[in-house]
């Protein structure tokens, strides 16, 4: 049975779960809009594997009243469309939880239930009520959905709302089918009574958007003015291109999608060199492909923006989970040596707030900005009160679109390292972006003075990006029992422990690293110095942050959470970890965990 | 109009005397005068290898790209600035070598570029290997038992592909290969020009001497070059061997097939009607589509 620290205010965890190509996603999503409709923070967490049909696929999905910042592992109400849902999500039921579930998949004596008596059952026949209203089998989902409100009594409403919404544009009586199973899933779970304590009612409602990180990522580009966007799919940056391209035409901006990923990051150079802000996103096995154009953008001083959201490698890897093993290979990947920014979104509101604040850097800087998430900000939706539109800005540095210039060198020495730019076409302007070493002009050269001068004046970027980037933001008390520290998503589950653990009155504070490069060794160093004890989170097994730390701080975290299977950081796992260290013992159960931890040297 | 000598940037240029790669940027200089295009109306992207060192010695605006990859920047620099032509010179090492599967790609799209192939038929600036277009059994540095590969067959892929304008000139004829970047530069669309240009240091058996016996200019015959299963035909015909004689063995250059009015990519693409620029003059609200999430 999965326990949970309290408190943690009035929410339900529903998890759906069934063979993959049954729509588990799409019915969980839609599951989530209804509530969120109504008032609640939604998270959800979805786990497939790599498999068009087949494997098993689940779908969690967190409401709650309050302010949530993450996934969790227990679960209320168990959707099980195939009855190997039942056996495999078992562990992770809490006290009375319930489960919809199809007797015509295994009758309620044949479920696995490992002698839990506490469990609500609520049987519906899902695929009977499908035939009954004259609908098609992959109409299940709908009938329980239905059941999953009938359960939780909440109204019915929403959830038709939104089926008549998405079948606006079929014919009528699809949208007929999809609402009387709805209506009849909802009629059944209510019959049945099944008393169990989770419940769920309507709120005031209040503004919301509800978005995934490669959504949020899109949308921060487009608020940018980005004008060129190229990828080949590759999971999980692949719904940033469906994303980009079904905005191309009514937002303006060319969407290609490559014949691979060199051709991505090169097209990304060309249309930045036109003066277009451009972007290319991938994963891990992408960017391998796009490093030698990483490079090329470093040495022509291209002004490009790189998604890298990292998913569990070498090679192919876990394709679609989640891990953090790439923040080395973005900060050295390329030959030779030349400024970048990498920024580490940690959620939502990052993701947004990054992305547009990356196409500026890389403006002032002229050269590549990554930005370095994961698949589980790249897959996950939260809700959110708004994205902070308001604060979006257009910095393109130095730059002349239009005009006449006169004596005009692309690459003159400037105490920044930064040349004015001047877009091709503007009169005067005639200019050769170069691969090879280059003169000011950018002809090529072999003189060792020009070399060495135009290889500083790129080095000497990296001041300015100091400047520039944004910094680490830290999170909780100022004094605290143990200090973390981090990038990337794992702030999202950190940020929920710390909750929990502040409601026991353990004091917890945190360093996100917004920016990783340039490291910012001053504010890490002094974050360390400032603390009692000290763990570094992050997924990979080698410490990859940790070893930073080490060579720009000179010193020693005290303690590592690692994680390496594939499944995101959870609150309970950071939650039993912090009151480890603080000496004491907590039984939670992370199913699947893998963590390891070690302490001081 | 702009002259000639105004294309040229006053470097000397390195290539070793004699090489066909001369006789090529001749010929560029003068189609782009006899054109009377401006300096700002257009740019070019190239490749890396010999034909690239003319970075430095054609006076325009562009880029010197990595190797194999000059058509991806091309390609997206004219999809997003409609107000420049874009001119690509790759190598056949280079285009048809390691970038090979840009140029099939860019040839499916039929993107609105002019692509200027130098092609020597072997590795010049790394000393004497083997290339994609080095004929069969060729013993080369890399390859001293023989070539074993069928040499690739730049025209019939265009062709297969959907090409609009393929031509194939040759270095040794100036005038000739000026007419064909006229009309290629001229052209909406995809044009190809691939151009036997003999390498004098390394390729000793594909010399000047030998295209010299060997071309004919397919304007002097009543060759029809609307005409694509002809053309792919044709292009079949100029895979020579090592030991054929001049008259067995003609290498036709000229316009192999030409295509009008076939919509470009850029055409298919409504964002590419302004400069990509402009949309990143000010923030862009985008309240809309966050609301329409979830």
């Amino acid at each position: 049975m999965s326990t949970q620290p309290a408190p943690y205010g009035p929410e339900v965890r529903i998890r759906i779960g069934g063979p993959a190509g049954f729509g588990i996603k799409a019915a969980g999503q839609m599951l989530a809009r209804v509530f969120a409709r109504g008032g609640y923070h939604t998270f959800d967490l979805t786990e497939y594997p790599s498999l068009i049909k087949g494997g098993h696929n689940s779908y969690h999905l967190r409401v709650s009243e309050q302010e949530i910042f993450s996934h969790v592992m227990p679960t209320d109400l168990l959707l099980a469309l195939d009855a190997q849902t039942v056996s495999l999500h078992l562990p992770e039921l809490t006290q009375g939880a319930a489960i919809i579930f199809d007797p015509a998949d295994a009758a309620a004596a044949d479920l696995d239930l490992a002698g839990r008596d506490d469990l609500c059952l609520v049987p519906v026949p899902l695929t009977d009520i499908v035939y009954e209203v004259g609908g098609v089998k992959i109409m299940r989902n709908v009938v329980a959905l239905g059941a999953v409100l009938g359960q939780l009594g909440f109204p019915l409403q929403g959830l038709l709302d939104s089926l008549e919404a998405q079948f606006a544009h079929k014919p009528a009586e699809v949208a007929e089918h999809n609402v009387a199973a709805a209506t009849r899933g909802f009629e059944v779970a209510t019959a049945l009574q099944c008393t169990s304590p989770h419940r769920l009612q309507v709120l005031p409602p209040r503004p919301f958007v509800l978005a995934d990180g490669n959504e949020a990522c899109g949308l921060g580009a487009l608020a940018a003015g980005i004008g060129f966007y190229a990828a080949y799919p590759m999971t999980p940056a692949s719904s940033l291109l469906t994303f980009m391209a079904k905005h191309a035409e009514d937002q303006a901006v060319v969407v290609k999608h490559t014949e691979d990923e060199i051709a991505a990051i090169n097209m990304v150079i060309g249309a930045a060199f036109g003066g277009t802000r451009s972007m290319c996103a991938t994963s891990g096995g992408g960017f391998a492909l796009m490093v030698e154009g990483l490079g090329f953008a470093g040495v022509s001083e291209s002004a490009v923006v790189v998604g890298l959201f990292t998913r569990p490698g070498p090679a192919t890897g876990l394709p679609t989970y989640t891990e953090q093993s790439d923040l080395r290979f973005a900060i050295h990947a390329a030959q030779g040596e030349f400024s970048r920014v990498i920024l580490a979104p940690g959620d939502h509101a990052d993701a947004f707030d990054l992305t547009w604040q990356a196409f500026n850097l890389a403006d002032r800087l002229q050269t590549p900005v990554i930005i370095l998430g994961d698949t589980y900000l790249s897959d996950n939706r939260q809700t959110l009160d708004q994205f902070a539109s308001d604060d979006v800005t257009v910095d393109r540095g130095e730059l002349v679109t239009e005009g006449k210039v006169e004596d005009y060198e692309r690459y003159a020495l400037t105490d920044s390292g930064v040349s004015p730019r001047v877009l091709p076409g503007v009169e005067g302007a005639v200019q050769l972006v170069n691969s090879y070493e280059h003169d000011a002009h950018g002809w090529a050269t072999e003189d060792p003075a020009t070399r060495d001068s135009q290889n500083s004046k790129r080095l000497a970027k990296h001041k300015l990006a100091v400047e520039l980037a944004p910094p680490p933001v830290e999170f909780g008390p100022r004094e605290a029992d143990l200090s973390i520290l981090l990038f990337g998503s794992t702030k999202m589950p950190t940020r929920e422990a710390m909750k929990w653990l502040s409601a026991e009155g353990v004091t917890v504070n945190m360093l996100q690293l917004v920016t990783v490069w340039p490291f910012p060794a001053a504010s890490v160093a002094e974050f360390l110095e400032r603390s009692t004890r000290s763990l570094v989170i992050e997924g990979n097994a080698t410490g990859q942050l940790e070893g930073l730390v080490r060579e720009f701080c000179l010193r020693e975290p005290g303690h590592r959470l690692h994680r390496t299977d594939g499944r995101p950081f959870s609150p309970e796992l950071i939650y039993a970890t912090v009151h480890r260290i603080l000496g004491q013992h907590v039984d939670l159960t992370d199913a699947g965990a893998v963590a390891t931890t070690r302490g001081a040297r | 109009m702009p002259d000639v000598k105004e294309f040229a940037t006053g470097a000397k240029p390195t290539w070793c005397p004699g090489c066909g790669n001369y006789g090529m940027w001749e010929a560029l200089k003068r189609a782009l005068a006899q054109l009377g295009w401006d300096k700002r109306e257009f740019a070019v992207v190239w490749g890396i290898g010999c034909h690239g060192n003319g970075a430095d010695f054609l006076d325009v605006q562009g880029m010197h790209a990595l190797h194999g990859r000059a058509l991806p920047p091309a390609t997206a620099l004219r999809l997003t600035r409609p107000d420049l032509h874009v001119i690509v010179e790759m190598g056949d090492g280079d285009g048809y070598g390691l970038g090979m599967g840009h140029f099939i790609h860019t040839l499916r799209r039929n993107p609105d570029l002019t692509v200027i192939a130098h092609n020597n038929q072997i590795y010049g600036l790394t000393a004497g290997q083997a290339s994609p277009t080095t004929d069969h059994l060729t013993r080369t540095v890399s390859t001293p038992t023989g070539v074993l590969e069928e040499p690739v067959n730049p025209i019939g892929l265009a062709l297969a592909e959907g090409t609009t304008f393929i031509a194939r000139g040759f270095a040794g004829d100036i005038p000739h290969l000026t007419q064909l970047y006229v009309q290629a530069l001229s052209h909406k669309g995809l044009a190809l020009v691939d151009v036997f240009q003999p390498c004098v240091s390394w390729n000793h058996h594909n010399t000047l001497q030998w295209f010299r016996e060997r071309v004919y200019k397919l304007e002097d015959t009543d060759w029809d070059s609307t005409n694509r299963v002809a053309a792919f035909e044709l292009s079949l015909s100029t895979f020579h061997d090592l030991t054929c004689s001049p008259e067995t063995c003609r290498v036709p250059i000229g316009v192999y097939y030409s295509e009008s009015g076939v919509p470009t990519y850029e055409d298919g693409v409504a964002a590419s009607q302004q400069p990509g620029w402009k949309r990143a003059e000010e923030p862009q609200d985008v309240s809309g589509i966050a609301a329409s999430l979830g």
